[in-house]
């Protein structure tokens, strides 16, 4: 008789599980059927001539290396941010913590819009760059500041004892400890610089997504749009590989399970001096200059702001927001505890939602817009807008799924099977609360990441619905920067609750770390 | 409460043997201690009477019902066995109520379920601690309340996997013995796995001894102390001393402990083998006198309740360990008058390997 263990047996997948699972799948899967089933639709001499032409070689390559560069910059920029927070002893550090990450609550579009209207021929390729890096440096602080958290620091203690010096820590202790969780930010960046559509699309850069756009737009070629749209999930898929691959199974065994303080930080004044420089140089570019920016224009034309509208446009975008964190994360359990689990299923299931990610907004409204308009009901509707923020930001659920399902000791379970529960009642009872602070932390970064959609949004949302986003977006494409700026200033500041209650600086081990 | 009856227990883990054919009878109502060295597969014979690791072979019974055999696992929710594993498991999420109540939800009235988690809270010496938080209590206070916990359920048996393995000395002296007092009171069937000697011979009523993944001798603590069937069982309980000897006639034996060195070994007409001797059933005396043997003062090793003396004897290059408590008039350098005051315990030359 084979025999295993009964954790092994009771981690075995119930049917409701798999079938729940599937349904996730199969849903996440949509606007990748939507791409194979348009791009079938075109001749093969078509698609070699859209995949061969030298205007696609290029925007190609503008894609690959504005994330790569981007991808590089920020993980660079990220490291540093994060090491200086953790081994400074800075003054006001756990705000200095919550400030650094609050530039993910402010989407790329309008970092844009507030660097354009500062400094008026602000365009092109370098300057994607520069708002691209800033906007996604806060990943990676993010995920390195958790891995730092985790770290076992008698190991750095042991490393000073035998004689190396900070440098050669960083190299040989530090980085094997961190570099996991750095890989997972950099994913998140390089997938975000590749669906990105609100910055590239201001500043006039020919990628991949805008490319997509201007087609569908221009001249309703689905067919040509979904090649290019298949090329950037080849990419993502590649991206996602990669990170899969640089990723080595790592335990750290903390010495000890009691909390050992923490040895005196860094606290020269000029190494603090140094480091307060750079964090502020960040703050300043990724926070300060764009927000006072949007305050200036909105202060300067205070008067003629319709309130009303405003209200309304927030009002919408929290409600649709909402409704897509709660479709997620109901789409996200089953992936994430089968994830957890570690059933092939689960796995599987993950890897396409997270390529589902990096899909254009753009690309899942031609999608939705297609599948909505085959049930009439369904089209244009609230619903349907949502149904598109669950799928499009589905991958930060499951990740936060995944990850607080698996820090749930093992022990506990079978403790509660000892005690008489059942499976589902363990599952219920055991599981679920102890996971709930990750479940919430994940449904967050859904409802942030659907307050800040624009491209989806603009395709699906029904007729007389206007989000802050949208309502920013009419007004600053048509270069109404006064009329845009108590849009984008009440996005941003509804958009930093979320943030700031994911990262809170109180929650000592950072779990929003592993999760945004 | 049930009696335990395993039989030819078998448990392979990732193509490793870890319980090889291991039997085990404990009767209803005992304390009983699982005793061995770290990866002799004691935690996994608990797991394995949990149902939390499903065997390869053999058969485990609680009482009269058969809960594990080849064609028969059952899970570990019906097997109605109360689990403390170390440092207590508590569900941080829950209170100290909820905790102890529970495997009851559900199975009880409200009432009733404060009602007895009160009675179980003064049982285990912590009245009022109902909504405190697993974290605001102290490691001693967690295991207390998982005793509770599993005594809620009033379970056919109590697996205590290393218990007080993360207590201080003195905590876990004092705590150790107000569990197994309880324990005992409440007449459960209780099985402790350690690797503490001094846990396992003054709480228990009956010990297994686990070698390699079998038990290799069970017994009352007296027993298997002071009769132990191997070397190896010999040290799981205890200091001892594995000396060359010669089995004469009947009873008498030559060893260092009575005569020279060199008059032991492979002579005609005596069997050669090894005694076992505890280190406190080595007496020094300060004069010569009959079967006394002359060694000499090595090492003095102070304890304060007792002291181990180490010992040089003429043509033996094994030093040999006494346990005294009086170390009045013993001098490091100094010649001492060695003599041996415990039983024999006699192991054949063939056996010694055992």
């Amino acid at each position: 008789m084979g025999q295993d263990s009964w954790a092994k047996r009771q981690s075995r997948p119930s049917i409701t599980l798999i079938a729940a699972s599937l349904i996730a799948f199969l849903t996440a899967s949509l606007p990748l059927f939507y791409l194979f089933r348009r791009a079938i639709d075109a001749e093969v001499s078509e698609i070699s001539l859209i995949l061969f032409r030298s205007k696609t070689l290029e925007i190609l390559a503008t894609t690959l290396g504005l994330t790569i560069a981007v991808t590089a910059l920020s993980t660079l920029i990220g490291i540093a941010l994060a090491w200086t927070l953790f081994n400074i002893d800075l003054p006001f550090k756990s705000t200095l913590q919550a400030l650094v990450i609050l530039p993910v609550a402010i989407p790329s579009y309008v970092f844009t819009y507030s660097w354009i209207s500062l400094i008026p021929g602000f365009k092109g390729l370098w300057a994607a760059l520069f708002v691209l890096v800033l906007a996604t440096t806060p990943f990676i602080t993010l995920t390195t500041l958790a891995a730092l958290r985790r770290s076992d620091w008698s190991t750095y203690e042991v490393a000073q004892t035998l004689g190396l010096n900070g440098l050669q820590i960083f190299v040989r202790v530090t980085w094997p400890q961190i570099k996991n969780s750095v890989a997972a930010g950099s994913l998140l960046s390089a997938l975000y610089v590749l669906s990105d559509f609100g910055a590239i699309s201001l500043l006039g850069v020919d990628t991949l997504t805008r490319a997509i756009e201007n087609i569908y737009r221009g001249s309703f070629d689905r067919s040509s749009a979904s090649i290019l749209a298949l090329i950037l999930v080849a990419i993502s898929a590649l991206v996602i590989r990669l990170e899969e691959r640089s990723r080595q199974r790592l335990h750290i065994i903390k010495s000890s399970n009691r909390i050992i303080k923490r040895a005196k930080t860094n606290d020269k004044f000029k190494v603090k001096l140094i480091a307060l420089f750079g964090i502020g140089s960040y703050l300043a570019l990724g926070l300060v200059i764009p927000l006072f920016q949007l305050l200036s224009i909105f202060l300067a034309n205070s008067t003629s702001i319709n309130y009303s509208l405003l209200f309304k446009a927030s009002i919408s975008t929290l409600i649709a927001a909402c409704l897509g964190a709660l479709i997620a994360l109901a789409l996200a359990l089953p992936v994430g505890v089968l994830s957890a689990q570690g059933s092939r299923l689960g796995r599987v299931s993950d890897k396409a939602i997270l390529i589902v990610h990096a899909l254009p907004g753009i690309v899942m409204g031609l999608a939705l817009v297609s599948f909505g308009s085959s049930i009439g009901w369904l089209y244009q509707s609230l619903l349907l807008l949502s149904f598109a923020y669950a799928l499009l930001f589905m991958a930060k659920a499951v990740g936060s799924v995944r990850s607080s399902v698996d820090r749930v000791p093992k022990n506990l379970i079978e403790i509660s099977a000892t005690l008489g529960l059942p499976k589902s009642a363990t599952f219920r009872r055991v599981v679920i609360p102890l996971a709930t602070p990750g479940l919430l932390s994940g449904t967050l970064l859904v409802l942030l990441a659907a307050m800040k959609e624009l491209p989806a949004t603009l395709m699906l949302k029904p007729i007389g619905f206007e989000t802050l986003a949208t309502q920013m977006w009419s007004y600053s494409s048509i270069f109404r920067f006064n009329e845009a700026a108590p849009y984008a200033l009440l996005l941003v500041l509804i958009a930093a609750i979320p943030t700031f209650l994911i990262n809170r600086p109180d929650k000592g081990d950072g779990i929003g770390g592993d999760q945004i | 409460m049930s009696s335990l009856e395993i039989r030819d227990l078998t448990v392979e883990l990732g193509n490793r043997i870890i319980l090889k054919n291991l039997d085990l009878s404990i009767s209803s109502g005992s304390f009983a201690a699982i005793l061995g060295p770290s990866g002799c597969g004691k935690t996994t014979l608990l797991r394995s009477i949990a149902g939390l690791i499903t065997p390869k072979g053999g058969a485990i019974r609680f009482g009269k019902q058969l809960v594990s055999v080849s064609s028969l696992v059952l899970p570990p929710h019906k097997r109605n066995i109360g689990y403390v594993p170390q440092e207590g498991g508590l569900f941080p999420h829950l209170s100290v109520e909820e905790n102890v109540s529970f495997s009851l939800v559900k199975k009880t009235s409200k009432k009733d379920r404060d009602e007895l988690v009160e009675e179980l809270l003064d049982l285990v010496g912590m009245p009022n601690y109902q909504k405190r938080l697993p974290q605001e209590l102290s490691g001693g206070q967690q295991t207390r309340i998982a005793l509770a916990r599993a005594l809620a359920m009033k379970p056919a048996m109590i697996l205590l996997d290393e218990p007080f393995a993360a207590l201080d000395q003195t905590l876990r002296s004092e705590i150790s013995q107000e569990v197994v007092a309880l324990l005992k009171s409440s007449k459960t069937t209780s099985i402790m796995v350690t690797h503490d000697r001094e846990d396992a011979l003054v709480s228990a009523d009956i010990i297994a001894l686990m070698r390699d993944g079998q038990v290799v001798q069970s017994g009352s603590p007296s027993e298997v102390y002071l009769k132990p069937i191997s070397a190896a069982a010999a040290e799981s309980t205890g200091d001892i001393l594995t000396l060359p000897a010669n089995k004469i006639e009947g009873n008498q034996y030559l060893s260092p402990l009575n005569s020279p060195v060199e008059q032991i070994g492979q002579r005609a007409g005596y069997e050669s083998g090894q005694i076992l001797v505890r280190p406190e059933e080595i007496a020094l005396n300060l004069e010569p006198g009959e079967r006394r043997v002359s060694a000499k003062i090595s090492k003095i090793n102070y304890y304060g309740h007792d002291a181990l003396v180490e010992l040089n004897f003429a043509g033996l290059a094994q030093i040999v360990r006494a346990r005294v408590t009086d170390t009045r008039g013993l001098e490091v350098g100094s010649n001492i008058f060695v003599s041996h005051k415990g039983p024999i315990r006699w192991v054949p030359e063939k056996a010694t390997d055992q």
